[in-house]
């Protein structure tokens, strides 16, 4: 067995894919591992996967031409999951995408295809879900700051939504658990660019100005139940627990020793 | 009590939620829009929700009345002349301020504005049309609005506020015109449906190019093409506040859906707010286990071809509280089963116990590439544990199963028992036990606790 060890990015996989499938090793021998994940094996080789934008492009090249739109998108987003396995399991599912071509997307019942089926349907609803969640507070200057913690890497899945909805504001989606933003510049583009700390983030807050707007929020959500229907069940299937400590509605306390922490830093 | 006009954004907002609350519709769907330059929104077709409610429904769009001033005199109201409630009435700038400061913070997908009636009907309409007007014209926004059309309010004005709204909604509040005439003396059966037909018009006329999508006026700010209510119209209907059977109710849906080309029907459960001696008691609580029927068949009749006939008829007027809907209908129509999974057409599927919308199409488009299994059909978003009694895969059963209605009767109803059991007595907690006796008693309630301690029994 040759271990392809290969960066956790997407032109990181494609490039693994290239080395793996070039190494003309059969696919039953390689396997695709991301680094620094996993446990090493006995008895396998490990090779490091250099990543160059030449050899992804020319994975992709091939995809697009054999396989489709579709399954480039596909396998784009599985390349934004949280999950170890991701690389291997998009080299899997590429066998089978080269061979059959666009209609594989369908062929569920096909194990490789269905594993990448679920790594893509959790990344599009957790993208989904925080397009819908995800609170913005105006900080000095008007910015919009808005943080999330996905699990999966979906920030640049979310932008291009903001990017149309609010394209006259200077906003900022901000994943604490990567570092990652994506900063978007008033009526121009936005990028996505990897930060080394988040200290701008408290020097952000700390000149927010709030108070109003999230308490008159706070009185809406609360007023708007009803309480002879009082369902927190219902609520929570809707509306899982994760994702409450970033909103603003749910945020009582707590937040504001937070707020004052990151004041008096 | 009197219009208060000396109070802040916040008082306000929270007496003129706290009286919107009781409206269901909040949805932001039924129509795409991209942004614009310079405006602020878009509109996503399948809709978007902001957040839940501590009822479990969702917030989608700033839902208010622009006053809760009214008069007439409904009585299942909270908002009726008569209550001593506090009143509190939005000023149109206040509206706008309110939705498009909400709107950048993502807390919202739009506004959601109704009224009591101030004054008039005209009067009242005419506000909300200021308020649009501002909203989409001063503000330059772009989102999702959802406004009331104010029944006996003059059709110009509702007319031009369709031009500036997605979508219109006129409450058929009772189905019937004689509970109507009970409950709401001064409001009319005939004055409902009046303005409803003409959003219907309005929008058929638009669609088949009779009429001009929008008006160019000089002097416009934003001079592009606006459609007439492009997300369709709606209505809602109190489920439980009059006598009516379920199979009314949902013919009353029915033929809504077909004579009027409504987007959607909503179901509200009847909550007393009003100490009214012509309104029902409801000891437990609003009927939530039957609105939750209603919903569940009223999206059979809209994405999976059923009709309100096949469902409930004259002799079997109310929902099975035991089985949802279509289990029900599958039970009584055992002749039609087990459908082969593999080469049923679509609508076959789709009347299969377990299967929706999405595992149909997924399972059609996956027999095509190669032959699939049960194990499969549950990857793909099928709900064995109801279907595996109504299909067979390669020409087999999941395992032995008698088509005999009693046999899978007793089968489903465990679950679905104990599923119904939970929507009906919610907030209620059961002892586990190793033998299901299917007894589902509810949990004992605050009074009847004091009445076991007062020795009442």
């Amino acid at each position: 067995m040759t271990i392809f060890v290969c960066p956790d990015s997407f032109e990181g996989i494609l490039c693994g894919v290239y080395d793996a499938w070039m190494s003309r090793l059969g696919h039953a021998n390689v396997a695709l591992e991301l680094a620094d994940t996993g446990n090493l094996r006995l008895f396998a080789e490990y090779r490091q996967v250099e990543e160059t934008a030449e050899k992804a492009e020319k994975v992709m090249k091939v995809v697009r031409r054999k396989a489709g739109q579709e399954v480039c998108e596909r396998i784009f987003r599985a390349s934004l999951s949280c999950e170890e396995q991701k690389a291997d399991r998009i080299y899997r599912f590429l066998i089978y995408a080269l061979h059959v071509g666009p209609g594989i997307v369908n062929m569920l019942q096909i194990p490789a295809v269905y594993e990448l089926f679920r790594m893509n349907r959790f990344v599009e609803n957790e993208s989904r879900s925080l397009i819908e969640f995800i609170r913005f507070s105006q900080t000095e200057g008007g910015i919009l700051f808005g943080t999330v913690g996905p699990k999966n890497d979906v920030i640049t899945l979310m932008a291009p939504h903001f990017a149309d909805r609010l394209n006259a504001e200077n906003w900022i989606i901000y994943d604490e658990n990567r570092r990652r933003a994506a900063v978007h510049r008033a009526l121009e583009g936005w990028v996505a660019i990897q930060l080394p700390d988040d200290s701008f983030r408290k020097r952000l807050l700390a000149s927010s100005d709030q108070a109003e707007f999230e308490s008159l929020w706070k009185t809406f959500h609360e007023r708007i139940a009803i309480a002879e229907r009082r369902n927190p069940l219902c609520q929570r299937n809707h509306l899982p627990l994760r994702f409450r400590p970033y909103m603003t509605e749910f945020q009582r306390a707590e937040k504001k020793c937070a707020n004052n922490l990151a004041r008096s830093d | 009590m009197l219009l208060q006009q000396s109070m802040d954004l916040k008082e306000k907002l929270a007496i003129l939620a706290d009286a919107a609350k009781y409206d269901v519709a909040c949805t932001s769907s039924g129509v795409e829009r991209r942004g614009r330059p310079g405006q602020l929104g878009n509109a996503v077709y399948a809709g978007l929700c902001h957040s839940f409610a501590a009822d479990g429904r969702c917030i989608s769009l700033l839902k208010i009345l622009f006053t809760n001033q009214c008069v007439y005199d409904c009585r299942y109201c909270i908002n009726r002349r008569s209550n001593d409630v506090p009143r509190a009435a939005f000023t149109p700038d206040e509206v706008c301020r309110l939705t498009m400061e909400f709107y950048r913070r993502n807390y919202i997908e739009g506004l959601f504005l109704s009224s009591g009636v101030l004054k008039s009907p005209d009067y009242t309409m005419d506000l909300l049309y200021q308020t649009l007007w501002k909203l989409r014209y001063e503000h330059g926004f772009n989102g999702y609005i959802h406004v009331k059309a104010i029944p006996g309010a003059d059709p110009v004005l509702i007319g031009q506020t369709g031009l500036l709204a997605d979508r219109m909604s006129v409450n058929l509040e009772l189905p019937t015109a004689d509970g109507l005439r009970t409950l709401a003396p001064s409001k009319d059966r005939s004055r409902i449906l009046k303005p409803m037909r003409q959003i219907q018009l309005g929008i058929a006329a638009q669609k088949q190019g009779i009429v001009p999508a929008g008006r160019m006026r000089p002097g416009m700010a934003y001079p592009w093409v606006r459609q007439f209510v492009p997300a369709g119209q709606s209505t809602q209907m109190i489920v439980g506040a009059t006598q009516e059977s379920d199979y009314q109710l949902l013919a009353v849906a029915e033929a809504l859906y077909r004579n009027y080309d409504l987007k959607r029907v909503f179901y509200s459960a009847f909550v007393r707010v009003n100490d009214d001696s012509l309104l029902p008691a409801l000891p437990g609580g609003p009927p939530l286990l039957r609105e939750h029927r209603l919903y569940q068949a009223d999206w059979l009749m809209r994405f999976y071809g059923f009709q309100a006939g096949e469902l409930l008829s004259e002799e079997r007027p109310n929902f099975n509280v035991f089985l949802d809907p279509k289990c029900d209908w599958a039970l009584r129509h055992l002749e039609q089963f087990p459908v082969e999974a593999m080469t049923a057409d679509y609508g076959t599927l789709l009347r299969v116990p377990g299967i929706g919308v999405r595992s149909a199409k997924r399972i059609v488009a996956a027999r095509r590439g190669g032959r699939l299994d049960f194990p499969d059909l549950k990857k793909m978003g099928v709900a064995l544990k109801r279907a595996v009694y109504f299909l067979t895969c390669g020409g087999r059963m999941y395992g032995p199963v008698r088509m005999d209605r009693d046999f899978i009767t007793a089968s489903l109803l465990g679950d679905e028992r104990r599923r119904a059991w939970d929507i009906g007595q919610k907030d209620s907690y059961r002892q586990m036990s190793m033998f299901d006796d299917g007894f589902l008693n509810p949990a004992p309630t605050a009074d009847d606790r004091s009445a076991a301690v007062l020795g009442q029994m």
